[in-house]
């Protein structure tokens, strides 16, 4: 743990979340094992993992949206697994696509700001940011990637919430939208926001102020250079014993 | 060819064993449905219909008719309440299905050879009961009637013998053809158990063509080049095959354990019961074909299988229907499979009527498939 | 009240988007009670196919055959003539009922010799069989009161004597609450229940399992939003269109399928709204618990015949194995037909079927509550090996 990083150091900021000893188990699988880290007010905090690390479990978790097997986890000092309070709090970007299919972009908006009891006033700022007005009479399924994923980031944002957690934010789709998520997402962190943020591709490293790295279910934060080298050695030591299966 | 056949078929084996839904449906669903159908009409008969007696008169004329009614097949005293008031209180929370009153008067009446009035009440709201309470009042208010009248001829100073000729009348006996004792369980324990079956049948085989097309594992099928008739027929073999299996610890319960009526021989209902299992598949088939996801093939599946026990005049007769709706019952197969089951397992009604009624489900069974194979094509 | 208002609304636009939602919260519950109110529209069994062997061809046999032929219960079919050919008809269903008279009928009756008449009927269907038992017993009443009294009158009695001797102990039968003993009053609310009971569980029990396919339910665990408000949101439309239902059902049955809905209007109402809230908030409940559409729209079809046949609706509770009772008991099933009945047939008050009301009072509590206390957590999806169609989704075309 030498190149774990510690958050801001004042003493006198508190956590927003608290995760400690977090386990969850499908089956006989462990998924998380013994997982426990703060993420602090401000910060853009990173999961890093490949495909099937379980980000999305701890994702999901967070976002109070999946039962965990035993541990402890406070969102700005509720006790996710005893209160719903939190969930006013915060705001959620799935991988997987989870809009109501059988609504427009416009219904979506509307209703969802209806189920997080945030006021119709929070739509139109969003949707002009993230250039959604062509698209509210669009039903999302028709959605393209990028567009669809902007909608999501403006569904998740309409309660203005402390804590945002987006799983994988960004996959391959297209430099427009790519771009208009990153100024949303920066424009949220100015205004006081706070990210946690999945991914499984290394080129978003450099974008967190930390990141934990999720590896067969235990979790170890690191800088973002901290990061760039551990990938890097385990390129090299892939590529090594590439070699020697070769030779 | 047989062995991509066979490769299919096991396959689909593989696949109806895990899926959990289906394999409780088929395994255990006409199974359950069998014992708790037996449990219910495990009475089998409905003797003992509960009578209250409300004698107000309680003189030797009016026991020996409370005998009377006792005596009669089917009624069984359970009351004897003190008024009419608590007769119809009684009847009117279901603890009797009969009531008797017979009045004050009743005795003196009797000996006076003045006229007297007996009540019997029937509770008509459950007409099982009620059609055979009103049968055994009829008796017995029959024999009451002939009673009191040959006293009263006798008392006119009528000879006894000419009394006895005007009540003479005509006796009738009664004989209850195919199904002797009345028995309700011979009449609905197989056939209920049966509906359950093919309601498993009509779920398994709406799964057929949408099972395959709605999966994204159909581009590996076509990609494959495997021809769709040679896919759909080794899945409807498949499927065929696992109804017959599925139905037959139906039968043996129900022929073996539960010994009821089997007049035409086994192999013949078995032969009879497959052509049912063909016209059945065919219209899970067709549901499947058009329908878009697994969830409304279902329900269309449904929508016929559910009401068509009602439908098939095995309980209220096609006869009893309006005009309109007979032809549209008669498309059913199931209309043709439960009246055949009820002609071949009581009477034995022949093979010349068994090829008729299967001919009629053999054909409802092309149609569908015919059809199932043009939605399948234009897809 | 604006998320419960939002979310019933969502609903709604939901029922009628989905073509086949939409039919079967509106249009199948009508459907299928017009259809089995066909069935049973005519409500008592008449012209039913009567074969008669008159091996005797004299007065008395001539005279029993058209007291036969006089009755509408019975519809003679002319070409049975022979005791074999009754065989044949009965076996082919041709008749369902025969009467053979003996050789030498009427010398024997005239010489007090024993004789009787031979009434045979298929008992392979009891509702043919219970019904022909009991008509043809009444037509030979009728004909034995008919040969008495004119056996009085040839021994030069008055008419009024011979009535005063043919009554002299006369058994009214009075049939109470459905005195034509007919079917339609007997048996089509009792499938009409089973109608409402079935499709307000299944139209309930799809409302969560959709969002759970379309992934969306994460939207609702991951919102702000109570649970008792998804589930009034969610519930509401089908409790609304269930009462709909109910009343539309009421009204087609009574004024078409012409069943004998008396009773206390109140009552009527109070019972289906128990009924109607039991329905909705269980199916809510059944579709928070189920993985998916598919099964929850199998397991519910085939239930609904052991439902129907396990309450005593027909064949009754009084013959049914205590044990089966007890469990028919615990299902509201059960006790809204029975109830139903009561009040709109036996015409009982609030008082006499407070136990009913007590019963299902409780079950809508229960239900209310189960429904209330769903999980807004998921759980961990649990590792079966392989499975098909276990999870959240099924085959189908998008």
């Amino acid at each position: 743990m030498s190149e774990t990083e510690q958050g801001p150091k004042e003493a006198t900021v508190q956590p927003l979340l608290r995760v400690a000893a977090l386990q969850q188990r499908i089956g006989r699988r462990v998924v998380l094992k013994d997982v426990s880290f703060e993420v602090f007010p401000g910060e853009r905090f990173g999961i890093f993992g490949l495909a099937g690390s379980g980000k999305t479990a701890l994702i999901h978790i967070l976002a109070g949206v999946d039962r965990f097997t035993s541990g402890s986890v406070e969102i700005l000092g509720h006790d996710i697994g005893k209160t719903e309070k939190f969930k006013q709090y915060t705001g959620l970007v799935t991988q997987e696509r989870s809009l109501f299919q059988d609504l427009t972009a416009g219904e979506n908006l509307d209703f969802i700001a209806a189920l997080k009891n945030a006021g119709r006033e929070a739509i139109p700022p969003l949707v002009e940011r993230l250039a959604l007005e062509d698209y509210l009479k669009t039903p999302v399924s028709r959605l393209e990637a990028g567009v669809y994923q902007r909608l999501s980031l403006a569904c998740a944002l309409l309660n203005e919430p402390r804590l945002l957690l987006a799983d994988e934010l960004i996959t391959g789709f297209d430099l427009d939208s790519r771009r208009l998520i990153l100024d949303e997402l920066a424009g949220y962190l100015e205004r006081g926001g706070t990210c946690v943020w999945s991914f499984s591709s290394m080129e978003f490293a450099g974008l967190m102020s930390r990141v934990g790295w999720l590896e067969n279910g235990e979790l170890t934060v690191y800088s973002p250079q901290a990061v760039w080298e551990k990938w890097n050695e385990l390129e090299r030591s892939s590529a090594r014993r590439s070699g020697e299966a070769h030779a | 060819m047989l062995r991509q056949s066979l490769a299919i078929m096991g396959r689909e084996v593989r696949y109806l064993w895990r899926e959990r839904g289906l394999r409780h449906i088929l395994l255990l669903g006409s199974l359950l449905g069998i014992l708790l159908f037996w449990g219910i009409y495990s009475a089998q008969v409905l003797k003992e219909i509960p009578t209250a007696v409300v004698d107000l008169d309680r003189t030797k004329q009016s026991r020996e008719l409370v005998d009377g009614i006792r005596n009669a097949e089917y009624l069984k005293i359970v009351a004897v309440p003190e008024s009419f008031q608590a007769m119809e209180e009684m009847i009117k929370e279901g603890r009797a299905v009969v009531g008797v009153v017979i009045p004050e008067d009743y005795g003196k009446k009797v000996s006076l050879h003045r006229q007297v009035r007996v009540l019997m009440v029937v509770d008509g709201s459950n007409i099982i009961y009620a059609t055979n309470a009103s049968t055994a009042i009829l008796t017995v208010t029959r024999t009451i009637g002939t009673r009191a009248g040959i006293a009263t001829l006798l008392a006119r100073g009528i000879p006894l013998s000419q009394a006895e000729d005007a009540y003479r009348g005509v006796n009738i006996e009664d004989e209850p053809w195919f199904n002797p004792t009345l028995n309700y369980a011979y009449f609905l324990v197989l056939a209920l158990a049966l509906n359950i079956w093919q309601q498993c049948c009509t779920l398994t085989a709406c799964m057929n063509v949408i099972g395959e097309t709605g999966l994204n594992s159909w581009r590996q099928i076509r990609a494959a080049g495997v021809s769709r008739l040679q896919l759909f027929f080794s899945k409807s073999l498949v499927h065929i095959i696992v109804f017959m299996i599925t139905v037959l610890p139906v039968y043996l319960l129900a022929f073996e354990v539960f010994k009821l009526p089997l007049r035409c021989g086994f192999p013949a209902l078995l032969l009879f019961t497959l052509v049912f299992a063909v016209a059945v598949h065919g219209i899970g088939t067709l549901m499947s074909s058009f329908a878009r996801s697994a969830v409304n093939s279902s329900r269309f599946g449904m929508i016929v299988a559910l009401p068509s026990f009602v439908l098939s005049g095995y309980t209220w007769p096609v006869e009893a229907m309006p005009r309109w709706l007979q032809p549209l019952v008669k498309v059913l197969p199931q209309t043709w499979f439960f009246q055949g089951i009820n002609y071949f397992t009581f009477n034995n009604a022949g093979w010349g009527m068994m090829t008729h009624y299967m001919l009629i489900m053999a054909a409802t069974a092309v149609c569908c498939y015919a059809l199932a194979a043009l939605f399948i094509s234009r897809s | 009240m604006r998320q419960v208002y939002n979310i019933a609304c969502y609903e709604v636009a939901h029922i009628f988007k989905d073509f086949i939602l939409f039919l079967m919260v509106f249009l199948v519950p009508l459907g299928y009670a017009a259809l089995f109110g066909a069935v049973y529209v005519a409500g008592t069994l008449t012209d039913i196919p009567l074969g008669i062997v008159d091996l005797d061809d004299s007065r008395l046999s001539h005279e029993i055959v058209t007291a036969f032929r006089n009755s509408p219960r019975f519809h003679i079919v002319e070409t049975i003539g022979t005791y074999s050919r009754l065989e044949e008809g009965m076996k082919n269903g041709t008749v369902r009922a025969g009467i053979v008279i003996p050789e030498n009928f009427e010398k024997k009756t005239e010489l007090h010799q024993k004789t009787k008449i031979m009434t045979c009927y298929d008992a392979s269907n009891l509702i043919w069989g219970y019904n022909i038992r009991k008509y043809a017993l009444e037509v030979l009443n009728q004909f034995n009161a008919g040969h008495t009294a004119e056996y009085l009158a040839g021994l030069g009695m008055t008419k009024r004597e011979i009535r005063d001797i043919l009554d002299t102990v006369s058994c009214t039968t009075e049939i109470w609450y459905n005195p034509t003993l007919s079917y339609a009053n007997f048996l089509f609310m009792g499938l009409v229940m089973m109608i409402l009971h079935q499709l307000g569980l299944l139209s309930a029990g799809l409302t969560i399992t959709r969002e759970k396919e379309h992934n969306s339910w994460i939207q609702y665990l991951a919102a702000p939003v109570p649970g008792w408000k998804i589930f009034l949101g969610k519930a509401l439309p089908y409790f609304i269109a269930g009462f709909f239902n109910y009343g539309l059902l009421l009204w087609f049955a009574a004024r078409f399928v012409h069943v004998k809905i008396w009773g206390s209007l109140p009552l009527i109402l109070l019972l289906g709204l128990l009924y109607d809230v039991i329905i909705t908030s269980f199916g809510f409940f059944l579709s928070t618990q189920a993985p998916n559409s598919l099964q929850v729209t199998r397991y519910l079809m085939l239930l609904s015949v052991p439902l129907f046949l396990i309450s005593g609706y027909t064949w009754p509770g009084t013959h049914i194995p205590a044990a089966l009772n007890a469990l028919a008991r615990a299902l509201p099933y059960t006790w809204m037909a029975e109830g139903f009945r009561l009040v709109t047939l036996k015409e009982l008050g609030p008082g006499e079927v407070r136990i009913t009301l007590v019963v299902m009072g409780v079950m809508a509590a229960a239900s209310l509550l189960l429904a209330l206390a769903f999980a807004r957590r998921r759980n961990s999806p649990v590792e079966q090996g392989l499975t098909v169609n276990g999870g959240p989704a099924y085959p189908g075309k998008n």
